[in-house]
């Protein structure tokens, strides 16, 4: 259980604070509800360039670093689908300089070419890094266009392109900013040692005084239904296949979000999940498998990807992790499992929620979803999860008509 | 409000960390256990160390091996039971296997103590290291190993140590193909009761200790006895090879990796609270000058550190970065540049005061909640050192001088001395 204070500022900034007095330290979170699912189709890595401008000054502040630096603060960020997050931890004695630091970017930034010049090279090298110079780097590159036709969801945040980061210029950075950077389109979570007094007073005062603005209306395009599988097969240089599946599903705040969530863990917690268990160990098809659910907003995936063995036969492997997602239907066995995968959410809430910086990304993400205390329901929710629900929820979702399905083929037939 | 300025608010020092003492006694059989009460829930975080690194293997792979298999079956559990009823009862079990020591470290809810170190038992000290789960264990980790290989960064930390400290020592060797069928479940044993034993062990507790932690403790592990296998000393010598630069060409690579380094002094040494201050400024944090020259002012590369790490029989500093190759040479000059500088132009008294501010704030995060707390006890007590280590380490952070700085970029970043390893295209 998460208490917490809430309290919306004039120019409608959110502000969630959870005191807990056990430590010498404050997380900040500052949530912008705006993600790569916000870019324009010909200008895709915006959000996330974006959020690498966010530490090249302000208004007010040259550089954003060293001033938290100087009070015993550290901050990172980051993008993805839907939101951009920016969090730091200080010593409480010095928050302050925290909300300084925070609302004066909120306020307005210090737009420079040369910034923009350097965070785009820091940005390529990330593309290079993350996505072409790993063995399977590029797989979700690929995997994300064949399962989204339409919804922006089918750009990594990174970029579909990098010559959309390479094009980017400080027209567009200034639109970007005015049109989601703003007290009314931002939820701010300070968790640790610091009392809602202090809290609204200090938000008050630093950022009380900036102006709503105009947000960029959001209206995305719905993704049809899929109505039959889908499987391309690329090759490349890699030391063994490996073998990419997703199916879509509904929104985070869907009634059966809980339901597919213990369905991944069924499959893929721990090392005794069945995927692992039965591909893994018993039958030696995989190296490793694993399968997650995404927290998009709008619909997302579910994802089971594995890297196989030597001399394994990809059909093979694939048929194999059929037969694992129909063992989920027959009721054999199953009650203990999911007695032990809801204990396992359960006791993975209570670990998470003892670091500060973890309760205050959470409560931002769901007041974002509507309202920060469904945090405090969801151990509930996930208890309810019958074994009907869990039937339902793999008939309705987890068949091959809603499968898009990825053969990523080594070409090194030496191994 | 009109009156309001946007002006940096005061900057109040960062309060000094009080560090809790642990409290210890031995079990029957004199294992030595440290306790450290902290936290608000009613969850717990248990070690088991052990002197089982893989410093003590005279085979490549046994001691990351034998580690690993214990989860792999035991006397009174197939491997399938261990890891369902670990998960059942809502723990997280991490196994860890490194250069000097192994073990594992369990996290639970408090209402599941018994249960868990039962499982513990089992899994440390009955162990059965069976073939059929040998052999598939085998496999996976020689596939990982392969995909690992193709991972620039993975094949130029394997070289750099192998540079610093050669190919005949555990410290150094780097693991070929041929390695993962040199082990069989009798070395594992031998392995087991060598290392894995009592007068090779420690325990260090932390959390909201429930009531019954000592009784349970000695319980369930006061009993073991050593095992009556002898101790082999493996005396091999450390010894960095005469090349100083290595590259390793991986073709059609989009980024090369760099490691710049050398041996060091460990935490036993004077000196080590001033090198962390030094490896700070050069490249411990975002705003180091390394990150601040090649990523904020170059845009060379997504990110470039630096590290100074201990290890029981030596230590080792290490910069670290993947550039295109096209700005490799760059970076690489840029790299001794920033050291020079060290060694010769004293750091201002503003850029002083951000690493001293910055470093009192990370010692508040490496005591904030019990997990923190049970792993800088773990890393001071390995060296045979206390909190005073702590306190020295502050006390360098408040006051070390100008002066001192540059006689330790010269003492400990003596550029003759540095190896630089470089994996991917040129």
């Amino acid at each position: 259980m998460i208490r917490f204070n809430r309290y919306t500022l004039d120019n409608g900034l959110r502000i969630l604070v959870s005191e807990d007095r056990s430590t010498p330290l404050v997380a900040m979170n500052i949530l912008y509800d705006v993600g790569s699912r916000d870019e324009d189709p010909q200008a895709t890595g915006l959000a996330h360039l974006f959020e690498h401008l966010m530490f090249g000054g302000s208004v007010n502040i040259p550089d954003y670093d060293t001033p938290l630096q100087m009070v015993g603060g550290e901050n990172n960020a980051f993008t993805n689908n839907d939101i951009t997050n920016y969090y730091l931890t200080v010593p409480s004695e010095n928050i302050e300089t925290g909300f300084w630091l925070e609302s004066d970017r909120m306020l307005e930034l210090d737009f420079s070419q040369k910034n923009l010049d350097t965070q785009k090279n820091v940005v390529l090298e990330e593309f290079r890094q993350r996505y072409l110079n790993q063995p399977y780097g590029d797989a979700i590159l690929k995997l994300r266009p064949l399962a989204y036709k339409v919804h922006p969801y089918r750009w990594p945040t990174i970029g579909m392109d990098v010559a959309h980061v390479e094009n980017t210029n400080l027209e567009q950075i200034r639109n970007f900013f005015f049109s989601h950077y703003a007290p009314n389109n931002a939820i701010m979570a300070l968790s640790g040692n610091i009392t809602p007094e202090t809290a609204i007073r200090l938000s008050e005062k630093w950022f009380g005084t900036i102006e709503r603005r105009k947000i960029k209306h959001r209206n995305l395009p719905i993704e049809p239904e899929q109505t039959e599988s889908r499987i391309i097969t690329i090759e490349s240089d890699v030391p063994s296949d490996a073998l990419y599946k997703v199916w879509h599903i509904g929104p985070r705040n869907s009634a059966d979000f809980q339901t597919l969530d213990l369905i991944t863990d069924l499959l893929a917690g721990g090392e005794s999940g069945r995927l692992h268990t039965i591909l893994v160990r018993d039958k030696k098809l995989f190296s490793e498998i694993n399968a997650y659910i995404t927290s998009d907003i709008d619909p997302g995936l579910i994802f089971v990807h594995g890297k196989l063995m030597k001399n394994i036969d990809i059909q093979h492997a694939d048929n194999a992790i059929s037969e694992v997602l129909s063992g989920l239907l027959a009721p054999e066995g199953i009650e203990d499992e999911m007695e032990k995968v809801k204990n396992k959410f359960e006791s993975s809430t209570v670990f998470s929620n003892t670091s500060i910086l973890n309760k205050a990304v959470n409560l931002s993400f769901f007041e974002l979803m509507g309202n920060a205390d469904l945090i405090n329901h969801e151990p509930e929710l996930y208890r309810k999860v019958t074994r009907a629900m869990v039937t339902e929820a793999t008939s309705k979702y987890l068949v091959p008509s809603n499968c898009s399905t990825l053969y990523y083929k080594s070409t090194n037939r030496k191994l | 409000m009109s009156s309001f300025s946007r002006i940096q608010p005061p900057v109040f020092p960062v309060s000094k960390v009080t560090i809790p003492e642990a409290r210890s006694f031995n079990l029957r059989n004199g294992v030595p256990v440290y306790l450290i009460e902290a936290g608000t829930e009613p969850i717990m975080r248990i070690e088991f160390t052990f002197r089982a690194g893989l410093v003590k293997e005279d085979v490549p792979l046994l001691a990351s091996t034998a580690n690993i298999m214990l989860t792999e079956g035991s006397a009174s559990y197939s491997s399938e039971e261990l890891n369902s009823l670990i998960d059942f009862h809502g723990a997280f079990i991490n196994s860890y296997n490194e250069k000097d020591r192994a073990g594992i470290v369990m996290f639970f809810m408090n209402k599941h103590i018994e249960k868990i170190l039962e499982l513990c038992r089992e899994i440390l000290f009955m162990p059965l290291f069976p073939d059929n789960e040998l052999n598939s264990l085998l496999q996976k980790r020689h596939r990982w190993y392969q995909v690992n290989r193709e991972k620039v960064q993975n094949r130029s930390i394997e070289q750099f140590f192998e540079c610093i400290f050669g190919n005949n020592h555990p410290y150094g060797r780097q693991i070929t193909d041929d390695d993962f069928s040199g082990i069989n479940p009798k070395l594992l044993h031998e392995f087991h009761s060598r290392h894995y034993s009592p007068d090779n062990m420690a325990v260090i507790v932390s959390g909201r200790l429930h009531e019954k932690t000592t009784e349970l403790l000695d319980h369930f592990f006061g009993d073991i006895e050593a095992g009556k296998s002898i101790s082999k000393e493996i005396n091999l010598v450390l010894k960095g090879s005469n090349e100083r630069k290595v590259h390793v060409e991986k073709n059609g690579a989009v980024q090369t990796a760099i490691r710049i380094g050398s041996p060091t002094i460990n935490k036993r040494h004077p000196d080590y609270p001033g090198l962390k201050f030094l490896d700070s400024v050069l490249g411990g944090y975002f705003g180091s000058r390394l990150m601040r020259n090649i990523r904020e002012d170059k845009g060379f590369t997504y990110g470039i550190s630096s590290s100074v790490t201990s290890l029981n029989l030596s230590g080792y500093l290490i910069i670290s970065a993947e550039v295109a190759p096209k700005n490799l040479q760059m970076t690489i000059d840029e790299i001794y540049r920033e050291i020079r500088l060290l060694q010769e132009v004293p750091a201002g008294s503003e850029e002083l005061s951000v690493v001293r501010n910055y470093m009192s704030g990370e010692m508040v995060r490496m005591f904030d909640g019990p997990f923190a707390l049970a792993e800088s006890f773990r890393s001071a007590w390995e060296f045979g050192l206390d909190n005073n280590y702590y306190h020295r380490l502050w006390d360098k952070i408040m006051t070390i001088s100008p002066d001192e700085i540059i006689t330790l970029a010269r003492t400990y970043y003596n550029t003759d001395e540095l190896y630089q390893v470089t994996v991917g295209s040129k």
